[in-house]
């Protein structure tokens, strides 16, 4: 699974950089086409639910799926399967 | 089914300002639908004026944008003339309040078996920014330019006082516990009402020193409080500060409903 900013969606209004335990969304810097500052994914294969839904069989977390307004973030399927390596901070 | 499938998807992204709560708490009451179960075709959306009132025409199924103030009764028909629907009122603070205060206490005392969400934002957010009967004292808005002379309206206790069976309050931070309440609100026969405290950057935060949408989620989040931790509070003797809202759930009981699913 992989976490996905719509960019068409997004209105910026940083609620994500809020909520997430592991810090994932940072606030942006530059403007997407539509004249939006998105914020920005700092190294999203952390994120608890992309890892573990599978094993899970239900979804872990989604704060920040719940919290945006503008219903601009989601998980995607990544296909084919590719295996990162996640460095887990204590 | 996800949740989101009971969105239009033809229509959004919706029209409200970046940051609005009112777009969270769709995501929390169409997470709690499809939690339960409702069918598409057997659930009603009905809704006010406002800006609340607009999250029905984002939804699939049918829904009710009707005139200000009275989504309420046209909810009591809706759910009179057909018992089997499912119906859920979407509402804000000026809407239910202000010029629907009438209806909404008297939906209350026949305990007719909706689920009513109020959006309350503190503010008329759609029409420029005028004091609404929730604006707290002390708030700035357009009509009350030198902050708010008036104590505000607490909803949530006058659910309780005029009889619904189900009243919690929330903010639009505390999503995972809002859904849960917005569940149970719906699983309760009898109307439950379920307040939100939600944000409005651009007519509440951006004249009450909140510019960022943040800081007035920051906000919300550092000056709520569990109900039972104020009352033991009070009990104890220790003083509550003024502007400390109380959140959780009110009340949940049994008092006999109107127009239940025979």
């Amino acid at each position: 699974m992989k976490l996905v900013i719509d960019q068409d969606r997004c209105k910026g209004c940083n609620l994500c950089t809020l909520v997430c335990p592991y810090r994932i969304f940072l606030p942006g810097k530059t403007l997407n086409r539509k004249g939006v500052v998105v914020p920005d994914l700092d190294r999203p294969e952390r994120c608890t639910n992309c890892r573990l839904q599978k094993l899970y069989g239900r979804t872990l977390c989604g704060l920040c799926v719940m919290i945006c307004p503008d219903q601009a973030i989601s998980w995607e399927e990544e296909e084919p399967h590719e295996p990162h390596k996640v460095a887990i901070e204590y | 089914m996800s949740y989101q499938d009971w969105f239009r998807q033809d229509r959004l992204p919706h029209i409200y300002c970046s940051g609005c709560g009112n777009g969270t708490v769709i995501n929390c009451t169409l997470m709690a639908v499809d939690e339960i179960g409702w069918k598409e075709n057997e659930t009603v959306f009905v809704s006010g004026i406002g800006c609340s009132s607009r999250a029905s025409g984002y939804i699939v199924t049918d829904s009710l944008h009707t005139t200000h103030g009275r989504a309420l009764p046209f909810a009591t028909g809706v759910k009179l003339s057909n018992p089997d629907l499912n119906v859920v009122v979407f509402t804000g603070d000026g809407d239910l309040a202000a010029i629907g205060g009438n209806h909404f206490i008297h939906a209350c005392r026949r305990n007719i078996d909706l689920t009513v969400i109020c959006m309350n934002n503190q503010i008329y957010g759609m029409t420029g920014g005028q004091g609404s009967p929730t604006t707290p004292a002390g708030a700035l808005s357009t009509t009350t330019p030198y902050g708010s002379s008036e104590p505000a309206f607490d909803l949530s206790e006058l659910a309780v006082a005029a009889g619904a069976n189900y009243v919690a309050r929330w903010t639009s931070y505390h999503v995972k516990e809002l859904t849960r309440a917005i569940g149970a609100g719906m699983r309760t026969p009898g109307l439950s009402f379920i307040e939100t405290m939600t944000q409005c950057p651009t007519n509440y935060g951006r004249r009450n020193k909140l510019r960022q949408v943040t800081d007035q989620v920051e906000f919300m989040k550092n000056h709520t409080a569990l109900r039972q931790k104020l009352d033991r509070m009070r009990e104890s003797g220790q003083k509550v500060p003024a502007d400390v809202i109380a959140i959780g759930e009110f009340v949940r009981r049994d008092r006999p409903a109107m127009g239940v699913r025979r």
